[in-house]
């Protein structure tokens, strides 16, 4: 009798893995909800460079910590979604330098916090977005180490070759938000 | 009677002035002394009695425009500024606070309001009675300028800013009032404009910015009568970084000024009236936008009154003036925006203009027959 109930338990066991196999890649594990932008325009396009130039005067409209916040953050994602699409198209030194800038930006949005705090103003808000955006790029970040190498080597004309830790920069960089995110 | 106008006039312009704080909102805490609370408690009265001090108001306006006396315009302008200045702003509209909001973000937590929304400076006590908390800066750059030296010359007090936007505002009535002399040399046109109710008690009451936007606009108009051309463009330019809404100007203005530099003779009437008419498209075109809001009546009757010799359309808009004013009567007896409430303030709005426009219609047709 128990050796019938007991392979009745394994059947469960089974028919429930199978289940969970099936729809494994349905299964959505704490995502978060942050929304990142569309790629624009991409290093070579001439939109690019008058992107840049747009950028550079949004700066001064950005004024005031929270301002300085948004827009650090704000270039931050679109630096990183421009990277993720340099690497997919295998473009490594572009998305390296994009991920290069992302950080950059990325480690501007908690001094600017930190400033408006000194102010007296109430970040808690603030704080919840930075900590979900961190979130998001720690995830775009992992699945970008899926489909890039570990090193590139790049060797452009009549220049030094450069060799280019690409994983250890996606780890870098997911250190850097994750001071963020924990 | 009419000798004791003026009186009676201030008279009833304080009684307002005191059923104005019978409105003034729980959250408001730098009025909580005032709170009544029959506002909310009372909302048939107080829907009635707006509704009595409407009629009063308005019949008292027709009077005046009936018996034109220079004495008088400048005893009953001088009451009604007075007397309005120190009623309670959110009576009708509560965008005298979204002002100070902004003015805030911009000169207090130096940010920019065109980005920061009042609702991101969490624990800001402001957040508690300001409507619109969740938008950014609505208006020009200007206004968000010209808007801090009221907020600078009360020191950050609240309660005292409050009275300072609507002495601020009220100085470009006062010079929309110059301006309108200047141009017509008519007492009727200067009445028709300053003693109109919805006027006073937009720009008085309410301290809405529109007579700023107008002020600059009429300046505009009035320098390019005098030739100045590029004073004149500055001015226009000033005006719509108001409000935005005087951008449809420019075609009359371009046409006027293309006019002057030709040196052809212009009928400044028929511009008037373009400019009237361009400022009617922009108030009809905000029913698309948002919702028809009273004070935007302000913009097209600056430049109807600079033309009295329109007596019917004059009449048309005063009675438009006087619907507006009631279509706040719904939501003061209801709480209501939506339904039937929002259908009764369309309503409300339109009745009087077509029933005028109706009468007026009859009244030349039974002429002609005669």
């Amino acid at each position: 009798m128990a050796h019938k109930t007991n392979l009745k338990l394994l059947l469960i066991l089974v028919f429930s893995l199978g289940i969970f196999l099936i729809n494994q890649n349905n299964i959505v594990l704490a995502q978060s909800s942050y929304v990142l932008p569309y790629p624009s325009a991409m290093p070579g396009s001439i939109f690019y460079r008058v992107n840049l130039v747009k950028d550079e005067l949004y700066k001064y409209w950005y004024f005031g910590d929270f301002g300085q916040f948004k827009y650090s953050l704000r270039m931050s994602d679109k630096y990183l979604v421009e990277s993720k699409t340099l690497f997919e198209y295998k473009q490594y030194l572009l998305g390296y330098q994009a991920l290069l800038s992302s950080d950059a930006y990325f480690s501007r949005t908690n001094p600017a916090l930190i400033s408006a705090s000194e102010k007296g103003k109430n970040i808690s808000e603030k704080k919840n977005i930075l900590k979900e955006a961190a979130g998001k790029h720690v995830e775009e970040l992992k699945q970008m180490k899926l489909i890039i190498p570990e090193r590139f080597h790049w060797t452009p004309e009549k220049k030094m070759p450069t060799d280019l830790g690409l994983w250890d920069k996606i780890d870098n960089s997911i250190n850097l938000r994750k001071k963020n995110y924990d | 009677m009419i000798r004791y106008f003026p009186s009676i006039y201030a008279l009833v312009s304080i009684i307002f002035v005191i059923f104005s704080y019978l409105f003034v909102d729980i959250n408001l805490l730098y009025f909580r002394n005032f709170y009544s609370g029959i506002s909310t408690d009372l909302r048939l009265i107080t829907s009635l009695s707006y509704a009595i001090f409407i009629l009063i108001f308005f019949s008292s306006y027709l009077i005046l425009l009936k018996n034109v006396q220079t004495a008088h315009i400048k005893k009953i302008i001088i009451v009604s500024c007075l007397g309005m200045l120190l009623s309670y702003p959110a009576i009708l509209s509560y965008d005298i606070f979204n002002y100070i909001g902004t003015s805030k973000v911009l000169f207090i937590y130096h940010e920019n309001p065109y980005l920061q929304m009042p609702i991101e400076f969490i624990g800001d006590p402001i957040l508690m009675f300001t409507r619109a908390a969740n938008k950014v800066a609505l208006y020009g750059p200007l206004w968000v300028f010209l808007s801090g030296i009221p907020y600078a010359i009360s020191f950050g007090n609240y309660f005292v800013s409050v009275f300072v936007f609507k002495i601020f505002v009220s100085v470009f009535y006062v010079g929309i009032v110059y301006l309108i002399r200047k141009l017509t040399n008519s007492y009727f046109s200067i009445l028709l404009f300053a003693a109109n109710p919805l006027v006073i008690i937009e720009t008085f009451v309410s301290g809405h910015n529109d007579v700023v936007m107008m002020f600059f606009a009429l300046l505009a108009f009035y320098l390019l009568k005098k030739k100045q051309l590029f004073l004149a463009f500055i001015f226009l330019l000033m005006s719509a970084l108001i409000k935005y809404a005087t951008l449809f100007l420019i075609p009359v203005f371009i046409y006027a000024a293309f006019q002057t530099i030709n040196n052809r003779k212009l009928n400044w009437d028929r511009i008037y009236f373009y400019c009237f008419f361009s400022m009617l498209l922009v108030f009809l075109l905000s029913i698309f936008r948002e919702e028809i809001y009273p004070w935007y009546v302000i913009w097209p009757f600056t430049f109807l009154v600079l033309i009295p010799a329109k007596k019917k359309e004059i009449y048309l808009f005063i009675a438009l003036t006087f619907g507006l004013m009631l279509s706040y009567i719904p939501y003061m007896y209801s709480g209501s925006y939506f339904g039937i409430y929002r259908f009764l303030r369309i309503i409300s709005i339109f009745i009087p203009p077509v029933f005028l426009g109706i009468y007026l219609f009859f009244q030349k047709n039974f002429k002609l027959n005669k």
